[in-house]
């Protein structure tokens, strides 16, 4: 008996100090049972290992990257003018989430469990569809680690005695309802808009296509829609992402980085500022060189998220039939004219660009540098539903003011959450409003604001499911 | 074998939807292909290397490819089976023999 609790023992002794700590093995495992479930063949699922921690260990190689590109930048911000920068976009936010998770000694196996955990949750609860009322499945996986990463730092900060397994397993739960519950919310406007093409949004801005939807009426009229706008034919190239990206880095550490001057650059960055160089060049090449790292975080991230997201939909296609997926909002993009997503981009950039302006006029100590991603598909997508419910005017209103809000909700937890130390936030308009709520909640009132909260976002759909004009039809929506 | 790349914005979301639904159908009508996704900028400057390119038709004016060979297909419903089958009978040369 003592021999087999030694044994034990020794083997969770061993998973935990060789596998726990290293989440690339952690994933690639994770993806190797879920291909071992479906039934694929056994060299699949060790070539789903193999990518999979490739994968991560390629997300690790870009994120080392943009710390060290940044720490030059973010301290001479903060030694010169007292000023803390962040740049609101997911991906740097995925990556200050998780230097923030590291920091304090945990490892980001961790965000693995709870991801794994709210899975299992949205599976459950769209299995009592009954009784939840829930019907969507979220199954956007880039999204749901960026999305399980800074929820488990929220978690981490605010209540440190979470800072373990039990942790982990809350987290999932928390960011597992929440998937569940807004994915739900999008359902009906997403029908109306895809002449119910059979499927929710599962991404960034649940709560804002609902908002959007019932707003967009009251700014305008669905007969006078963006389709006959024409833009000028430069402005498609922010399709690219790594255009855009690039570009917005250009403008603004371009400026920040004319501000902090060259004598004080050549003094703090000596390695990366050799004498014979000239400041434009410096300039140049440091600017692109974030979009560089991102670009090679980002493709880790798509290599292991391929293999998550591939047994992750195996996975309930055998458990929840019928189940309706939430997906992509860009899969909504379709069912608008290309103008749209344009429209909305533009106007939430404008929307961006005068909060942040306010910024410096009221003296905040928190400077926000625009995020591709938030910019472009927050406001792209808050254009498409605006448009269909309020035509042009509500599209050009909401996003409008999308981009402000995402500039003042990310300054706020950007600061609140000090991951502004990490030069980043998740600054996607539903972690602009609804989790810094959340945040402040946990904060304040630690295991039972967290409770409450998970009670109070349960609740949504049961108040969704009794206002449904077509009660019979509600659990009736299936893919083709 | 067809060489096939499903593209999106990102490269992540919407184009890996793409790429297991066009899977499926392909393997449906028993034609053997080879499936990439990546996101429009990187598609758009791989295209000419590829037989078709699937994405959502508000992307498809970016593709200029100048060749007979590549085939751009924009879809309306990325989720829907029937539209991504639709268009690639219409597009490409599908032999019915060996279906079930």
């Amino acid at each position: 008996m003592d021999q087999i609790l030694l044994t034990i023992n020794m083997v969770s002794q061993g998973f935990a100090n060789n596998i726990l700590v290293k989440p690339e093995f952690f994933i690639g495992i994770l993806v190797f049972i879920g291909y071992m479930l479906l039934g694929k063949p056994i060299y699949e699922a060790f070539g789903g290992f193999i990518k999979a921690a490739v994968g991560m260990m390629i997300w690790n190689v870009g994120s080392g990257g943009l710390v060290t590109t940044f720490r030059p930048i973010l301290s001479g911000l903060n030694d010169r003018f007292a000023l803390h920068a962040a740049v609101i976009d997911p991906y740097f936010g995925l990556n200050a989430a998780s230097e923030a998770i590291k920091s304090i000694g945990m490892s980001l196996s961790w965000t693995m469990i709870s991801l794994m955990v709210g899975f299992a949750w949205n599976i459950l609860l769209v299995l009592f569809r009954k009784q939840t009322k829930i019907r969507t499945l979220f199954l956007t996986g880039h999204i749901m680690i960026q999305q399980a990463t800074t929820c488990t730092w929220l978690v981490f900060f605010a209540i440190p005695a979470l800072r373990n397994i039990q942790g982990a397993m809350w987290i999932g739960i928390l960011v597992g309802t929440y998937w569940a519950v807004f994915s739900n919310l999008t359902v009906e406007p997403t029908q109306k808009l895809t002449d119910n093409s059979g499927f929710a949004v599962g991404h960034q801005q649940m709560g804002w296509v609902w908002l959007a939807s019932k707003l967009a009426p009251k700014f305008g009229s669905p007969k006078h829609t963006v389709e006959n706008v024409k833009f000028p034919r430069w402005l498609t190239m922010f399709n690219d992402n790594v255009i855009a990206t690039g570009t917005l880095m250009l403008v603004f550490f371009g400026v920040i980085m004319s501000i902090l001057g060259e004598p004080y650059l050549r003094g703090i960055d000596k390695a990366g500022f050799p004498p014979n160089l000239a400041f434009a060049t410096y300039i140049l090449s440091k600017s692109l060189l974030f979009a560089v790292y991102l670009f090679i975080l980002i493709s880790g991230v798509r290599m292991f998220v391929a293999e998550l997201t591939e047994s992750f939909r195996g996975i309930s296609e055998k458990i929840l039939p019928g189940s309706l997926p939430a997906v992509d909002c860009a899969a909504t993009y379709g069912f608008s004219s290309p103008n749209t997503v344009l429209f909305g981009f533009v106007f939430g950039c404008l929307g961006q660009f005068l909060a942040i302006a306010g910024l410096f006029i009221f003296k905040i100590p928190i400077l926000i540098i625009t995020g591709f991603v938030p910019v472009f598909f927050d406001n792209a997508t808050t254009a498409v539903f605006a448009n269909k419910f309020g035509g042009i005017r509500a599209a050009g209103i909401l996003a409008f003011c999308t981009g402000m809000i995402q500039v003042a909700g990310g300054a706020f937890a950007a600061w609140y959450f000090e991951l502004y130390t990490y030069g980043g936030w998740h600054g996607n308009i539903d972690w602009d409003t609804i989790w810094p709520l959340i945040g402040v909640i946990m904060k304040n009132f630690a295991m039972p604001g967290m409770i409450l909260v998970i009670v109070a976002m349960l609740m949504i759909p049961q108040i969704q499911y009794r206002n449904s004009s077509d009660k019979e039809n509600y659990f009736k929506i299936e893919a083709d | 074998m067809l060489k096939v790349v499903a593209a999106c914005g990102n490269g992540m979301g919407s184009s890996q939807i793409i790429k297991m639904k066009i899977d499926k159908i392909f393997k449906k009508l028993n034609m053997p292909v080879e499936i990439h996704h990546m996101s429009v900028g990187e598609a758009k400057a791989a295209a000419s290397g590829y037989d078709v390119v699937f994405c959502s038709i508000a992307f498809v004016d970016i593709f200029s490819v100048k060749n007979n060979r590549t085939k751009v297909i924009g879809l309306k419903n990325l989720l829907s089976e029937t539209e991504i089958e639709t268009k690639i009978r219409e597009n490409l040369t599908v032999s019915d023999e060996g279906r079930d």
